[in-house]
């Protein structure tokens, strides 16, 4: 019954989200316009270094775009359904008006995703859907197991984006307004967009078990390259935990939130 | 003589101001000394790797290469601009008409400003970055000519500040620029040599890169530190190059004149 309650309120966000949109159709268009372009130029480096004879040894230039396709389409997603807890969250911090979800009969965590659900992403997920196919049509056809486990491996990188995302509007609780906050986790989250084989197994060690950023993209689009095995499944425990330590800190940060009653 | 010794109090009170004011929300700033270094750690091994044995890729050795990255990030630490966003800000709440009444220039206060915020972006930017890439990653961070180094990030300065407030400046025909602010931060990155040096794109568009803003707002800068400028398969000196982007910063400096000329004209100060 509840869990019917929290898909009609979702659904509700979700329309809002559409009427917004549609009302500021110029906005929407030349966001979904932007983040084509920046679509586009993401892959850029990667082309222009293979391009000038040099590369990632092992590594095709198709297989490479078909990690960082894999890392777009997942960025995509997390951008529409879950990225803008964080600004929403920073936004009330600030304002000192955190007590007008606190109130309401809503998880706050879900309420705050629900209400910055954002369609304008979805030019982003188009280009990365496009560089997705291209690649794809330059390997080898991937078995429907590879597909079955590049899902699994999916969904569990945008679990491990939720963790970060959640890990970000939790630190947005002490560093208040600091409109910074998602440049440190992009940072680390850059590690995920190449293959794994080029950094030192310490590097190596944080980005599948300390902050498992390489499940992103870099796991997913190895199962589908046929390198999939049963360690990699390994590599979902940590991840999972990632992403408990997130919804945990969220949690305790919004108990620990002291209204001031504006 | 006068004139400019006001101005130049006028520019230190404006920037000592900002620098306060900043200062409040100094960790803001300090953010580049984990970002920096850790974007920094994932260029060195992109590039190792892209390397493998050969020597040279595009005429640039690994070195170089690593070197051009390091520069590349504490440069973008010192001529960092967000004129535009100021300026557009103020056009869309009304409250440039303020500084349409006040005696001095905005272009000037802004410029004043942006004096003062990178002077914090040396002290809790630059400072700490410079001593990480060289204490701890051991890069060799001293460019090969001090002077034309030093005269080179100048212009950058320069160069993006005007370039930006005069994007700030579509504000007074379109007042909501954002989209348009997005696009050229976007194509700035990638053009500006920021993402990938410009030796590495295709001929025809080095060529045409000579004639647009973005190379002498990073590349420039970052390849006179280096020592050596190429694009374009055209070898220049470290003067001559630094020349023309004199050329470009003065050219920038006359447009953002004329369309200020322009956007006050159009400007009618609703919504203050």
């Amino acid at each position: 019954m509840k869990i019917k309650r929290y898909i009609l309120i979702y659904r509700e966000c979700v329309k809002v989200a559409f009427a917004a949109a549609s009302t500021y159709r110029l906005n929407f268009i030349l966001n979904c316009i932007i983040m084509l372009i920046g679509d586009i130029l993401f892959p850029l480096i990667t082309i222009l270094i293979y391009g000038s004879g040099a590369g990632f040894e092992g590594w095709t230039v198709y297989e490479v775009l078909l990690i960082q396709s894999v890392f777009t389409m997942s960025m995509a997603i997390a951008d529409m359904t879950f990225h803008g807890i964080l600004w929403a969250t920073m936004g009330h911090v600030r304002q000192g008006d955190l007590e007008m979800v606190l109130i309401l009969p809503v998880d706050t965590m879900f309420l705050l995703m629900a209400r910055t659900f954002s369609i304008d992403a979805v030019g982003l997920f188009i280009g990365g859907l496009t560089i997705f196919i291209v690649a794809l049509s330059h390997i080898a056809l991937p078995t429907g197991f590879m597909w079955l486990q590049f899902i699994v491996l999916f969904l569990i990188g945008l679990s491990v984006m939720m963790g970060i995302a959640l890990l970000m509007a939790a630190t947005s609780f002490k560093w208040v307004g600091n409109s910074r906050i998602p440049e440190i986790f992009d940072s680390i989250r850059s590690f995920g967009k190449y293959p794994q084989s080029i950094f030192p197994k310490a590097v190596l060690m944080i980005t599948t078990l300390v902050i498992p950023v390489a499940m992103i993209g870099y796991f997913p689009a190895t199962a589908l390259l046929g390198q999939g095995d049963i360690k990699m499944m390994l590599i979902l425990i940590p991840c999972i935990v990632f992403l408990i330590l997130g919804i945990t800190l969220y949690r305790h940060m919004v108990r620990l939130y002291q209204g001031v009653g504006g | 003589m006068k004139y400019i010794r006001h101005k130049i109090e006028v520019m230190k009170a404006v920037a000592l101001v900002t620098y306060k004011e900043w200062s409040a929300y100094r960790t803001h700033s300090m953010v580049s000394i984990f970002v920096g270094p850790v974007y920094f750690i994932v260029q060195y091994f992109i590039w190792t790797a892209a390397y493998g044995n050969r020597t040279e890729l595009n005429g640039m050795e690994l070195s170089q290469m690593i070197t051009y990255f390091g520069a590349s990030t504490l440069i973008g630490y010192l001529t960092m601009d967000f004129a535009d966003w100021n300026l557009q800000m103020l056009i869309r709440t009304g409250r440039f008409l303020t500084f349409a009444l006040r005696p001095i220039h905005h272009r000037f206060f802004a410029f004043s400003q942006k004096v003062g915020h990178r002077v914090l972006g040396l002290i809790f930017e630059f400072i700490p970055c410079y001593f990480i890439f060289t204490l701890l990653f051991r890069i060799h961070m001293v460019p090969k000519h001090f002077g034309w180094t030093l005269l080179s990030v100048a212009l950058a300065f320069l160069m993006n500040f005007y370039v930006h407030y005069i994007l700030g400046m579509t504000a007074f025909w379109f007042t909501q620029s954002s989209g348009i602010r997005r696009v050229f931060d976007l194509l700035s990155g990638v053009f500006s040599g920021v993402f990938i040096p410009l030796v590495f794109f295709p001929m025809g568009l080095q060529k045409a890169l000579f004639f647009l803003p973005f190379p002498y707002m990073s590349y420039v800068p970052v390849m006179v530190f280096t020592g050596e400028f190429s694009l374009a398969g055209i070898q220049m000196e470290i003067p001559t190059i630094v020349g023309l982007q004199g050329i470009a910063v003065a050219f920038t400096i006359l447009l953002s004149e004329v369309i200020y000329k322009a956007s006050i004209k159009h400007f009618n100060g609703v919504g203050a």
